[in-house]
């Protein structure tokens, strides 16, 4: 079983980053957002360590006193729940030109703000980000996306410094309000 | 009462496209068809202990589904009877009392009123309490753990009701001695068409799997020797349709019950457990669960990607879908998990075969917003004039095609008789006509 969620040390393990650091993070961030928006999905793949798990859990409203369960666990309901090798699968997909969901594709327009990265221990960054993707599809279709992704990520020795190895997304919303979630978040 | 004859003719396989966007059409759906009709409301594995509750929905009436001090379950509608403010607003939970935010009156895990605010100073003690609970849901059955509602006195059975479909049923809900259980939580999400498509695909609705799903293969497997082979066992595969009751369901006879599509831990345990899945159903029924089904009106499973889902009505032009994943109640970890992403990278919003299910609806939907494309004749007819009876000893009318629109067409035949507000008794008798013609035909 695939670890379901970024290692959550104690807190005096975290470092702040410095500015340029947090810089280079925003810049891969945007980057990544670019290519999802160019549809250039091999190139993101690459954005991705080969143990990366890329998971999206499913959300309930729930009174504040059981609050703590609004978000599914790792052993949930989810609408991701990717490894690489299905990450892969899915972009494989995506170019065959009959994934019908997104053939036309759809016009997508990501926005990533707010982003706090922080450095473990280890060297490793666990950078929170919200976000909001807008998604036009067909003649007038349009979904929105919102909420916040934490993403796990590592340097690397080339271009572009860093590799997501662990993503969580989590949607402000509970039931999706679209018929499918075809693209990336 | 609408005349619906015109709009469906189930005997020739023609569908009037208004019965998918008439607003008045729809508002006798939710008389004659939802409130008349057996819902699915919850899964015994939702309801874990005395409090437990779920808000589930009977078409868009708000229930809340809760497991009482005995065990048993009951359903109310979700709406307090003083102003009609929602009672209960999570999705889920576990409580003692039900106390709505409004003015704070207050119901037991029953659903009966408890207590009213300021009863003696506002209601002059005045008030009888009996009367004044939420409506319940008169008639909930337990089905080997899955809770269906009707809020009909007058309709048969579950057992009647289901029929023949029970054989169907039990092939994913009785198929192993524990039991299924649910993975926490329902994946929930919108979609712009009427439910009349989704429930009547899983009904019916094999031959769209070659070109609506033909890249979901792509995805899972890379190497294009076995993508062909897979596209070609597809359509050489035989295969079977039941219908009746207005439900149907569509599967292939396959050789063995591996492999699953989710993966080897799932292969091997059910390696394992082969002589109990065969001693329980019979080896016939197990090597045929695999396919698409659909329990009138809008209850629907997927054998082998262990999906279930209801497909809430929301308007005309809108649903709702609600899914879960079922997994035998007794595997092990490794087991769960590899069915539980399995279904979610393949059924879901996210999975690659639901994704472009969802595309051909919202298309349609929007295609009949068209004053022409609501008057053009829709062709059910696929398999017209070769219905069977018995089919290799399967119980009811089973085609000897899962290619085929007899379901489809059931399920239009129970839908026209409903919405004609035929009685139970004359839809019974009508049904037993119809069994006959084809018996001899």
């Amino acid at each position: 079983m695939t670890t379901p969620t970024p290692d959550t040390p104690t807190p005096d393990t975290r470092r702040p980053v410095d500015p340029t650091v947090r810089h280079e993070i925003e810049q891969f961030l945007y980057r990544e957002a670019e290519l999802l928006d160019d549809q250039r999905f091999q190139d993101w793949l690459e954005l991705f360590s080969d143990d990366v798990h890329y998971w999206l859990p499913t959300r309930v409203t729930r009174t504040v006193r059981e609050r703590s369960l609004e978000v599914a666990g790792p052993d949930g309901a989810a609408f991701f729940d990717d490894d690489k090798t299905f990450l892969r699968g899915r972009v494989r997909r995506l170019s065959s030109g009959q994934s019908w969901s997104e053939e036309p594709p759809s016009r997508t327009r990501r926005l990533i703000t707010n982003v706090r990265p922080v450095e473990l221990a280890d060297g490793t960054f666990e950078v929170r980000a919200n976000f909001h993707v807008l998604r036009s599809r067909a003649e007038r279709h349009h979904d929105t996306f919102f909420g916040e992704r934490t993403d796990l990520l590592r340097r690397i020795p080339r271009e572009p410094g860093f590799q997501v190895a662990r993503r969580k997304i989590v949607l402000d919303t509970t039931t999706l309000l679209a018929p499918s979630i075809s693209i990336f978040l | 009462m609408l005349d619906v004859s015109e709009l469906v003719q189930p005997g020739k396989g023609l569908i009037h496209p208004s019965i998918y966007t008439d607003p008045e059409i729809y508002q006798a759906e939710l008389e004659q068809v939802f409130a008349r009709s057996w819902l699915f409301l919850a899964h015994d594995s939702q309801l874990p202990k005395p409090g437990s509750f779920v808000q589930a929905y009977m078409a868009e009436d708000p229930v809340l589904v809760v497991r009482q001090r005995d065990g048993s379950v009951k359903a109310f509608l979700n709406q307090c009877r003083h102003r009609g403010m929602r009672i209960c607003r999570s999705d889920e939970g576990v409580a003692r009392a039900f106390t709505c935010t409004y003015h704070g009156w207050a119901y037991n895990l029953a659903g009966e009123l408890v207590n009213v605010p300021m009863q003696e100073r506002a209601y002059h003690n005045e008030i009888d309490k009996s009367q004044w609970g939420p409506r319940r849901v008169p008639r909930v059955h337990n089905h080997k753990g899955f809770y269906f509602g009707t809020w009909d006195e007058e309709a048969p059975s579950f057992e009647e009701y289901l029929g023949d479909m029970v054989w169907r049923l039990d092939a994913m809900a009785d198929r192993y001695d524990e039991g299924i259980s649910l993975i926490p939580g329902a994946t929930k999400w919108v979609i712009d068409c009427n439910w009349k498509f989704a429930a009547e695909q899983f009904a019916s609705d094999m031959y769209h799997v070659p070109s609506s799903h033909t890249s979901a293969l792509v995805a899972l497997v890379e190497d294009p020797q076995v993508l062909a082979r897979l596209h070609e066992l597809n359509l050489t595969v035989p295969g079977r349709q039941f219908s009746g009751n207005g439900h149907g369901s569509g599967f292939a006879l396959r050789p063995d019950i591996i492999p699953s599509q989710s993966g080897p831990e799932f292969d091997a345990w059910l390696d394992a457990h082969r002589e109990e899945i065969y001693r329980r159903g019979g080896e016939q029924r197990a090597l045929a669960a695999n396919g698409h089904n659909t329990v009138f009106p809008n209850f629907s499973w997927l054998d082998i990607n262990n999906t279930m889902r209801v497909w809430h009505p929301r308007g005309p032009g809108q649903i709702e879908v609600w899914a879960w994943t079922f997994v035998p109640r007794g595997a092990p970890d490794e087991v769960r998990n590899e069915i539980r992403t399995s279904t979610i990278r393949s059924f879901s919003p996210a999975g690659v075969f639901e994704t472009d299910d969802g595309e051909n609806w919202t298309e349609i939907q929007q295609v009949l917003r068209g004053h022409m494309a609501r008057k053009s004749l829709f062709n059910a007819q696929m398999g017209l004039g070769h219905e069977k009876q018995g089919t290799d000893g399967m119980p009811g009318r089973v085609a000897d095609d899962m290619y085929t629109e007899m379901a489809a067409r059931g399920m239009y035949q129970r839908w026209a008789d409903l919405m004609s507000g035929l009685s139970w008794q004359q839809i019974a008798e009508l049904d037993r006509n119809r069994q006959q013609e084809v018996h001899t035909a």
